[in-house]
């Protein structure tokens, strides 16, 4: 038995059974993080020394029985996107290479309160822009079932850690599908909840109405651990609601949609395979599963590059070498300003921040961000009426499983395409997790994505957790252990 | 060819709430530079805001008093512009749907009112201040100090319909405006301080014509003589411009404080597009009937009213505008003498002529303790009475502010009563007319003037313990007999 394979809940009974100690875990997964980093690069900064420390006031809480977190000495990794007080949080961009934070973002706090480890901080798209963590200013991450290809993106760097069990598991952000995408190219459960369940105050905004900080574990139930210690109604985060959970049935009696527009052109067979192979599995269950059609879906990644660009315009001009981060002289404030902004931002980031401009601009306003907006309203009410006639929905997670590094750089709308099926989602603000359901002909892994109404984040673990006993996904990737 | 001016006012106000608008840093005034500041004034990455519920019940108080529609629902918007001491590089504000719209204030010149309309009132961030050294513009600056302590403090935007046709009129506006933030008790309203801040829109037309001219907007002006000269400057040189057949270009000028001259800061070529929208980090902002209810009935009296009130005793409209824009201690002084003494000229001018005199003169911020409003209301019955003659109330009432007595200690002691009987007076002018034998002739001979001469010599030998008038009075029936 290798522990650092162990769901959260083995290894917290292993501890207070004093069958295991937090120190030995950490000491293993610090190890596998040694073992891969040359290979894969998932972390941008590992913490060693803190952590030793940590480990061993963990070991005494479980000696003396006083430990009261199932989190306790869990050793989970942290995109770089998220502030953690005294440590570089860099977003993968030479414009933040400098930058330590002087806070932590409030799921940090919420960890740190259950004496969580944090293994080091992860490799991302740069701000999180991009689906397959190429877009770092600091070298791409590679996917841990095979090297030549891309751990997906932008939280890769989390992925490819918990794959290669360098962390036990790992919080990610999602966008457009920033944590499922790289969990179904990883083999790895990823949930983005609700909007608004899980504070974004501490994390970097990319686009500030489709961002949501979520887990990537191994399991589901692992997920359910860290999103129940993250969640919760945040004073500091406007956006942030009262986790004030629907009761939906995860049984029989729950009714099943797969998304016509998902299972179509542009979805690879290999993909939509996985979801016929989980419907069937449903069905002999005694599932009712039917066919369900929003149109309005095909526009996704048209209103998606509308809407997040032009929040990220603005999100981004904070970044201008005046207060912190890079400064890249000029001969007055405003070309200090323009150099620091030409030099720190990478060719991705610079696409969407002129896509954006230019969307709100004076006389395009009304015939781009306006009309995305719209789109966008109809988007949930699409939502709206399907879940009047089911409970949840399946698709593809991804088109197609992981691409091979290099593959998609040079043609930014194909890249695009790969979080054609994740997008609604954060649109429609709605619960989305992918589930690893089985691996390819090329031996690489593949999700499916379900998704349930607003504020059902329970319910869709509970029927998560029910494909996942069903399906009995345990593959993983080999060599890092 | 008559033309006629067109003012518009913008008006910024800082709200004097302790905490700023979307962090909890204190609001401090203080010219220690960077004190009072979080990641959320500073911009740092990751911060978000959140309303300052108190700045949303003053500007609602505002919208309310100035008999504005308010926007039940509203929203705050990013307005994206670069500027070093704009930390986010956008700034939030309100757009199109304001707290407030469609009101009107009520002004005051000379004897006569007039409504200026107020085309809509919206929330706002204040900015930081640069220091620019050198030539104090950003553009030719060789370095650029920052003082973020101003960042985020809550400013409310109160804008006119283009009504006002002189600077007279803008004048009255803003020390309108000024005295309602200060009897709402939303602002400290001192312009030294930038507590109010105006830009104006100004544009001639011919007289008549339905059609405004092209609007020109001014900036920088910081003070309500600098409002008044920069609008007498810019009519006459529009004015001049139109006589002389020179087209006016829409363009922002910058008032010269020092050459009392506008010139132009930017063309509309170069305006800025502001790029407005939807701050998605701010969810709408729904003001409930209870809560405009509640702020309703938090309304003190306002201006208007107390001018009402103050014209009731007997003002003149313009003596009651003097005394609404006074400092509260002064109005209720005025209330309790007019009470007791039933006579509004004798107090208005007591008040706001001798006392305000001698306070400003010996530099007495406030009246003394021992200072009962009793006194004043004494000295003027004891005028009316002929008891004391004026120059001596003016000496009880120095007496009053630098001495713990009261007004008939001080004429006792300073022997200031007046003599009022008859006989005795007339005792004395007998003696006095004989020592000036020659004046009396000339007196008979029409030389009436020279009776003050008289007056005076009468004065002089009873130390100024006679009444005057009687002294006159006496004095000729005795030379005329």
């Amino acid at each position: 038995m290798d522990i650092t394979n162990l769901p959260i809940r083995k290894l917290n009974t292993l501890f207070s059974k004093k069958e295991l100690k937090p120190s030995e875990l950490y000491s293993q997964i610090f190890d596998n993080a040694a073992n891969s980093e040359a290979s894969l690069h998932a972390h941008l900064t590992l913490f060693e020394d803190e952590n030793i420390k940590k480990a061993k006031e963990s070991d005494l809480r479980f000696d003396s029985g006083t430990s009261e977190s199932l989190l306790d000495g869990i050793p989970i990794a942290i995109k770089d996107n998220i502030n953690i007080k005294g440590y570089k949080t860099t977003c993968s961009s030479k414009m933040l290479s400098n930058y330590t934070s002087p806070y932590d973002a409030t799921v940090i706090k919420k960890l740190n309160e259950r004496q969580t480890l944090f293994t080091g901080k992860t490799n991302l798209d740069e701000f999180a822009m991009g689906s397959s963590t190429e877009n770092s200013a600091f070298g791409l991450t590679r996917n841990p079932w095979d090297t030549d290809f891309v751990p997906g993106g932008s939280s890769g760097g989390s992925a490819a850690s918990v794959g290669a069990r360098s962390s036990v598991a790992a919080l990610g952000s999602d966008t457009g599908g920033s944590i499922r995408q790289p969990a179904s190219f990883c083999g790895l459960v990823g949930f983005k909840p609700t909007y608004g369940t899980v504070s974004r105050y501490g994390l970097i905004a990319f686009a500030s109405s489709l961002d949501q900080i979520g887990p990537i574990t191994k399991t589901v139930d692992d997920s359910r651990i860290i999103f129940s210690a993250i969640s919760g109604d945040d004073p500091r985060d406007a956006t942030s609601i009262v986790n004030n959970q629907l009761d939906i049935p995860s049984d029989k009696t729950a009714k099943i949609g797969v998304i016509k527009e998902l299972m179509g052109d542009g979805i690879s067979d290999e993909a939509r395979n996985e979801v016929n192979k989980v419907t069937e599995i449903l069905k002999s269950s005694g599932y009712e599963v039917k066919e369900i059609s929003i149109p309005i879906i095909e526009l996704a990644i048209s209103i998606y590059y509308l809407i997040a660009p032009a929040e990220c315009s603005a999100n981004l001009a904070r970044f201008d070498g005046v207060r912190y981060g890079l400064r890249v002289d000029g001969k007055t404030s405003y070309e200090m300003m323009e150099n620091t902004r030409a030099e720190g931002f990478g060719k991705e980031v610079k696409r969407r921040i002129l896509l954006g401009t230019y969307a709100l601009s004076a006389g395009y306003y009304d015939e781009y961000y306006g009309k995305a907006l719209q789109a966008r309203k109809e988007m949930i009410e699409g939502f709206i009426k399907a879940f009047n006639e089911v409970d949840y929905l399946i698709s593809p997670t991804t088109p197609t499983q992981a691409f091979k590094a290099g593959e998609k750089t040079s043609n930014p709308l194909e890249m695009y395409m790969s979080d054609l099926c994740t997008i609604p989602a954060n649109l429609a603000g709605l619960p989305a997790i992918s589930i690893p359901t089985g691996v390819t002909s090329d031996n690489l892994p593949l999700g499916v994505q379900v998704m349930s109404r607003a504020l059902s984040d329970d319910s869709l673990l509970n029927f998560s957790e029910i494909i996942e006993k069903e399906v009995q996904f345990n593959q993983q990737p080999k060599g890092w252990m | 060819m008559s033309l006629q001016p067109t003012i518009g006012i913008e008006t910024h106000i800082e709200l004097n709430t302790n905490t700023k608008m979307f962090c909890r840093c204190g609001v401090v005034d203080t010219e220690d530079p960077n004190i009072s500041l979080c990641p959320t004034c500073l911009g740092l990455p990751g911060a978000l805001p959140v309303p300052n519920k108190k700045a949303i019940e003053s500007i609602t108080l505002l919208a309310l008093s100035t008999g504005c529609e308010i926007t039940r629902k509203g929203m705050f918007h990013r307005k994206n512009y670069f500027y070093p001491d704009l930390p986010k590089n956008y700034q939030i504000s309100q757009f199109d749907l304001p707290v407030g719209l469609n009101g009107e204030l009520e002004i005051v010149i000379e004897e006569t009112t007039d409504n200026i309309q107020i085309e809509r009132v919206h929330m706002e961030e204040d900015t930081g201040k640069s220091t620019h050294s050198g030539s104090g513009r950003i553009e030719s600056a060789t370095s650029t100090a920052l003082d973020f302590n101003r960042s985020g403090v809550p400013l409310v935007e109160i804008v006119t319909k283009p009504v006002i046709t002189s600077s007279k009129q803008a004048v009255a506006y803003i020390e309108e405006l000024r005295q309602l933030a200060i009897d709402l008790n939303i602002s400290e309203g001192r312009l030294e301080k930038g507590n109010l801040r105006f830009d104006a829109n100004i544009s001639v037309a011919p007289e008549g014509s339905s059609e405004l001219g092209t609007k020109v907007e001014i900036k920088n002006m910081n003070s309500l003589r600098s409002l008044e000269r920069a609008i007498d400057y810019e009519i006459e040189r529009q004015t001049k411009a139109v006589e002389d057949g020179v087209e006016i270009i829409q363009e922002t000028r910058h008032w010269d404080e020092n050459k009392e001259l506008t010139s132009t800061m930017r063309s509309k070529e170069g305006s800025a597009d502001y790029r407005y929208f939807s701050d998605p980090d701010l969810p709408n902002m729904y003001l409930s009937e209870d809560f405009i209810n509640q702020v309703k009935s938090s309304m003190p009296q306002l201006p208007k009213k107390q001018r009402e009130e103050l014209v009731d005793t007997g003002l003149t409209l313009k003596q009651a505008n003097i005394l609404s824009k006074s400092d509260v201690w002064i109005k209720s002084l005025y209330f309790k003498v007019h009470k007791q003494t039933k006579d509004s000229e004798a107090s208005f001018n007591w008040i706001t002529g001798e006392l305000q005199g001698q306070m400003r003169k010996s530099s007495i911020e406030k009246l003394p303790e021992w200072f009962s409003y009793e006194y004043l209301s004494e000295i003027i019955e004891l005028i009316k009475n002929s008891k004391i003659s004026f120059t001596s109330a003016k000496v009880i009432l120095s007496e009053l502010l630098n001495t713990d007595t009261t007004p008939n200690e001080v004429a006792e002691q300073k022997n200031l009563f007046q003599e009022n009987d008859t006989d005795k007076i007339s005792e004395m002018i007998v003696q006095i007319l004989e020592e000036n034998q020659d004046v009396v002739d000339r007196i008979k001979t029409g030389e009436d003037k020279l009776v003050g001469f008289l007056v005076g010599q009468v004065m002089k030998q009873s130390n100024g313990s006679v009444n005057p008038g009687m002294a006159k009075e006496l004095l000729l029936k005795k030379i005329k007999d």
